[in-house]
């Protein structure tokens, strides 16, 4: 995967580096937040997040619908024997869960499912940053509560390559996504992020500033 | 110590017991060259006639609680490895009995004799540490016991394969003989300083079991504060209870531990029932105990006592002791936290108590053309499952990359509109979306000796995503979301 600005300038290579710390990685203490419909590629961005920290600690997927393929979080460098997937479809256990991961994992992808209460949220977010979890939260409903998330990811639109009609295969997507948070400075930026369905997330080049303003939440 | 077989195999047909090696089998199974340990692939190809059934220590565990009571009444303080292995310090015993042979002939008459191990046949062996005493046994005639006199004449005879169960892999014994060293002599011959400059800790820890040093597990004076206990008003009764117990005593005394700087080799657990005395069993291990190797041990002792009615009216007070502490910790690769991966598994353990041990998996990749066949799942913290489906086959057909992020486990009906075999738009919840491109049909031959028919598949994409389709019987079923 790599990431460019949607209108191609180059930004100096410095700022590059600094902004890619905080993007497309997981930080201890922080929960970065995924936003959009399934399809838009933000579970293979979550998983892909992941990968570093497998390299040094087992990682958990929280799976409310039972459906996250470890086989993807594999292609996106996440190593198989530090990866494992919980799942629970109950909201009333939820929370529960969730904080019992999240009083010990080193990195969690966790899927919210609808219906949890704001308040739970918010000291799920405290017992990230008390605990320096390293966390990713795809809503599948509502949005997380104002001050949760560090970082919001929202996926814009996919598109495809590859296939054609009959002919060809799927072989590459590009995400378009929007960053937005306290993470940013108060900045939004938006991104085109290449998938080519084996590598890690990596900012390679022309990262850009495509709008400024400052935020709320 | 001796295989045990499944409970539930049928004694009239051959059976062979797996976890990813062979850990027991009937004797028309050995006659045909199946021996314990042996990979599991390797044993299914030289005996395709078996049944094979995957390996429950759980279950082992309670079964051979009946032998292990049968030994203590010989002998006390029995050693429980696992389930099948235990080790029994015969000093005092000795004296007692008359003589080793005696004393061995003792306990193997014993246990024929056990009503609950109806024909089994124990093997025995008697030398001067664990590591001899095992092997020996291994080496026995079923019902005859192996006693060694010359310990180091004995392991010097021992196969390099001997080792793989102490050193946990196969990675050394490999280099071993590929530089010519082919047994348990050879390596003991070896200068100990250069085993460790060449191989660290495993070459150190080669050369003392070669050498008969291993009964010295560099023992500490043990506090007694590091011995936990609880005590419970309502005697725990249920299995749930029991395991929840057991659980959280385990994770104390490592916290403890932890603190203190050492790890146990050996443990006693001591259960008091509310009816009868109490029941004490000890469990070591070759190397320090971890939280998830404790917690297993706890939970078959203690799943073994309750099973078999050994704790009358419920369970009143537990108690877990440690012994045999070592300052010897593990060495990590470079940049692995062991510190992260305690608290991830203690983490898990408290998932596995709010849901369960079937919703806390982990998967392997396996062969296969769909994405549902190629992750072989496991209960997190158990033995893997084994992999249906060969990895290293070619499995010509297979779906392509990347994968679909969203796998449902089982194929799900999707409404797809067809015009002359084109896709033309698909209904996503309550609304069509148009197909804006798709590849395939990519043909999927169904297994016909089970009655599968052939499908195809499709990826369609619209301005939502993309989407993996299986098309069957005029049906369209959606396989994967690559989301």
């Amino acid at each position: 995967m790599g990431a460019r600005g949607l209108d191609g300038t180059r930004a100096p290579l410095l700022e590059l580096e600094t902004r890619d710390e905080g993007l497309f990685h997981l930080r201890p203490g922080r929960i970065t937040e995924l936003i959009g419909v399934p399809g838009t590629g933000l579970t293979r961005l979550g998983l892909s997040l992941l990968s570093p920290h497998s390299r040094l600690a087992p990682v958990v997927v929280l799976d409310v619908r039972g459906w996250i393929s470890p086989e993807a979080a594999w292609e996106a460098g996440v190593e198989s024997s530090n990866l494992i997937v919980v799942r629970c479809q109950e909201g009333h256990l939820w929370p529960r869960v969730a904080s019992a991961l999240l009083e010990g994992v080193r990195a969690l992808y966790a899927e919210v499912p609808p219906g949890i209460r704001d308040n739970d949220l918010r000291r799920l977010g405290a017992l990230a940053r008390a605990r320096r979890a390293a966390v990713a939260m795809r809503p599948l409903a509502q949005r997380l509560p104002a001050g949760v998330a560090h970082l919001h990811l929202r996926g814009l639109g996919v598109t495809w390559e590859g296939a054609d009609r009959g002919h060809g295969r799927l072989t590459r997507r590009r995400l378009m996504i929007e960053a937005s948070g306290r993470g940013m400075a108060g900045v939004n930026r938006r991104f085109e992020v290449d998938d080519e369905g084996t590598d890690t997330v990596r900012l390679v080049s022309d990262v850009v500033v495509d709008q400024s303003g400052r935020i709320a939440g | 110590m001796w295989s045990l077989t499944r409970a539930d195999a049928s004694p009239d047909s051959p059976v062979l017991v797996v976890d990813d090696r062979v850990t027991g089998a009937s004797r028309e199974v050995l006659d045909v060259g199946v021996g314990l340990g042996m990979p599991r692939r390797e044993a299914e190809a030289l005996a395709p006639f078996a049944t094979v059934l995957v390996r429950d220590p759980g279950d082992e565990s309670r079964r051979f609680e009946s032998v292990v009571h049968t030994i203590e009444d010989l002998v006390p303080r029995v050693e429980v490895v696992a389930p099948g292995l235990a080790f029994v310090p015969v000093d005092g015993a000795v004296k007692y009995y008359g003589g080793e042979e005696a004393l061995a002939r003792r306990i193997a008459g014993e246990i024929r004799r056990e009503p609950d191990a109806p024909g089994w046949v124990s093997l025995l062996g008697i030398a001067d540490g664990p590591f001899a005493a095992r092997w020996a046994a291994a080496s026995a005639e079923p019902g005859e016991p192996l006693i060694v006199h010359d310990t180091l004449a004995f392991l010097s005879r021992l196969d390099l394969s001997t080792l793989r169960e102490s050193l946990g892999g196969e990675e050394i014994i490999d280099t071993f003989r590929w530089l010519g060293v082919a047994t348990l002599g050879d390596v003991a011959r070896l200068p100990r300083e250069s085993l460790a400059t060449r191989f660290g800790t495993h070459g150190v820890q080669a050369h003392r079991l070669a050498t008969g040093e291993d009964h010295i597990v560099n023992p500490r004076e043990i506090r007694p504060d590091l011995a936990v206990e609880s005590t419970y008003e309502e005697p725990l009764e249920h299995l749930d209870a029991v395991a929840f117990a057991g659980r959280v005593l385990s994770e104390r005394l490592l916290k403890g531990l932890r603190m203190a700087g050492v790890a146990p080799h050996r443990v006693t657990i001591t259960a008091e029932p509310a009816v009868g005395p109490a029941r004490e069993r000890v469990w070591r291990s070759a190397d320090p105990f971890t939280e998830r190797s404790l917690n297993e041990r706890v939970w078959w002792q203690l799943r073994a006592w309750v099973e078999d009615g050994g704790v009358r009216g419920g369970i009143t007070r537990l108690r877990i002791e440690p012994d045999d502490l070592s300052g010897e910790g593990r060495q990590l690769g470079l940049l692995q936290d062991e510190s992260s991966r305690i608290e991830t598994e203690r983490a898990l353990v408290r998932a596995q108590a709010l849901l369960g041990p079937e919703r806390v998996l982990q998967g392997r990749p396996q062969g296969g053309r769909m994405p549902q066949e190629r992750v072989a799942w496991s209960r997190w913290g158990e033995p893997d499952a084994a992999r249906q489906r060969d990895i290293g086959a070619p499995w010509p057909g297979t779906t392509p990359k990347p994968s679909p992020a969203l796998v449902p486990p089982r194929l799900q009906l999707l409404e797809v509109e067809w015009d002359d075999g084109l896709p033309v738009r698909m209904r996503l919840g309550t609304r069509w979306e148009p197909v804006l491109t798709w590849s395939g049909p990519w043909r999927l031959s169904g297994r016909w000796w089970v009655g599968e028919k052939d499908a195809d598949r499709y990826q369609l994409v619209t301005s939502v995503g993309a989407f993996l389709c299986v098309v069957a019987n005029g049906k369209t079923f959606l396989a994967g979301v690559y989301d």
